[in-house]
């Protein structure tokens, strides 16, 4: 079913001169896509239940509007299957959420990228990786979800870059940024329920996220010591904003952190507390901003836990979304700053495949 | 073999020029500011040239809440009914 917008290309039926094509249009990520074929976009199209012209997203520069039918030939590119598609329309429904931000997410010379987190059922359904070598490839789920929002931005929002993405040096998420949240073994309730859909339904979150920072700690036998090893990589000097936090826990360390007890709440408000630098240290090296710390400190301040004469990382500890993902064996988290210099882009999550609420 | 077009096409926009003023002189001089760290101070330095040289008149600044999303339309308006012309720059 071909929508009334839709472009159609005649090309030689040879798979490896589409691929070639495909370059030449300039559609691609400098990586080989699959060429869009109109039978293949027409057969994803059947995993959404709305009409192909539907408007998922629009760019509020431009105004250039990302329908479902556009993101469906972009997921194609990408090497999604099929029943990925709810996954890829979700994500650019959060997307479009204004706090999102995604313009000047995507354009800054902050160079960050939408980093999604799929959390519930939809995970196994679809095949996604939550385990060994999470960030990594060998999950053809994970690696192409996340392509497919890198080929519409760079498609259907022209986000192209040296153009309009200005990143200065931008990170590998670029390519694809997609991880799951691992039920297996996780001591807390996921991040599906903490955002309250109903049991059955999965979600995704995005998040405009720098690069990925290792968190090391194979000697951390309690939970200060592993959280305190993450608080320190989130308040390095060269991350530590007003910004929000992504902090996935290997299932090793969340071990140790249930062990005793700890609940989420209680890791992300230990986080938040100890992931600060010392006013005196913020302007050792000229990042101090009285107008930010007033933010953090004014009367009627986000967060109790707010210590005086010291910047924390974000405002409170709900800025902080910890997750457990992963292999079982190594004492491997990470931390993923928020983009560029603080509160430009807020996360956001939806609800795939599934309307709540809806008009 | 048939593709489908990944792109799509923008919507149809007339962009051009707001006439030019004939004189700077005595106008009214507008400055949205986008929030970054030094903005205020170089939109301010720069409109008191106008002011020194043209005597023009500066009406309190405009502001963007986010210096990465576009300005909101009623601020744009705002300062379309307020000003003569108006300054902005990246300040950072």
């Amino acid at each position: 079913m071909a929508t009334a917008a839709a472009r159609i290309h005649e090309v030689e039926d040879d798979v490896l001169a589409a691929i070639d094509y495909c370059y030449e249009q300039g559609w691609t990520d400098g990586l080989p896509v699959v060429p869009p074929d109109v039978k293949r976009v027409d057969e994803m199209l059947m995993y959404e239940g709305r009409p192909a012209e539907t408007v998922i997203a629009t760019h509020p520069a431009t105004g250039l509007e990302c329908t479902v039918h556009a993101i469906a030939v972009n997921a194609v590119m990408a090497g999604c299957k099929p029943e990925f598609l709810p996954v890829v329309v979700a994500a650019f429904e959060a997307m479009n959420e204004a706090a999102f931000n995604f313009h000047g997410s995507t354009a800054s010379t902050g160079g960050s990228a939408p980093l999604l987190v799929v959390s519930g059922p939809m995970i196994d359904d679809i095949g996604m990786n939550a385990d060994v070598n999470l960030f990594g490839p060998g999950n053809r789920a994970n690696a192409t979800i996340g392509r497919a929002v890198r080929l519409v931005l760079l498609n259907v929002f022209q986000m192209v870059p040296g153009i309009s993405d200005k990143s200065t040096q931008g990170h590998p998420g670029k390519f694809s940024f997609c991880i799951a949240e691992r039920a297996r073994g996780n001591p807390w309730p996921l991040l599906v329920e903490d955002q309250d859909y109903p049991p059955g339904v999965s979600s995704v979150t995005v998040f405009a996220g720098g690069g990925f920072c290792n968190v090391e700690n194979h000697g951390g036998n309690t939970p200060e010591q592993v959280l305190g090893s993450i608080a320190d990589a989130m308040a390095n000097y060269g991350c530590i904003t007003l910004g929000q936090s992504v902090v996935v826990l290997s299932p090793e360390h969340a071990r140790v952190i249930s062990a005793t007890g700890w609940s989420k709440r209680q890791v992300q408000k230990y986080l938040f507390s100890h992931a600060a630098r010392t006013v005196d240290g913020m302007k050792s090296v000229g990042k101090y901003r009285q107008g930010e710390y007033d933010k953090q400190h004014d009367d009627g301040g986000t967060s109790p836990l707010v210590e005086a004469g010291k910047m924390h990382r974000g405002l409170s500890p709900d800025d902080i979304l910890v997750i457990m993902g992963g292999g079982d064996a190594g004492g491997h988290s990470c931390f993923i700053p928020s983009w560029s210099r603080g509160r430009g882009s807020i996360m956001q999550s939806k609800p795939i495949g599934v309307c709540i609420d809806c008009d | 073999m048939q593709l489908y077009d990944p792109t799509v096409a923008g919507p149809e926009r007339n962009f051009s020029r707001a006439p030019a003023l004939a004189s700077l002189e005595g106008k009214t001089i507008g400055i949205l500011q986008n929030g970054k760290l030094n903005a205020v101070n170089m939109l301010q330095e720069t409109a008191q040239l106008f002011e020194q040289r043209h005597g023009c008149t500066i009406v309190p600044i405009f502001s963007k809440s986010n210096a990465s999303a576009p300005a909101p339309g009623e601020t744009i308006q705002a300062a379309a009914t307020d000003v003569d012309f108006l300054i902005t720059g990246l300040g950072d």
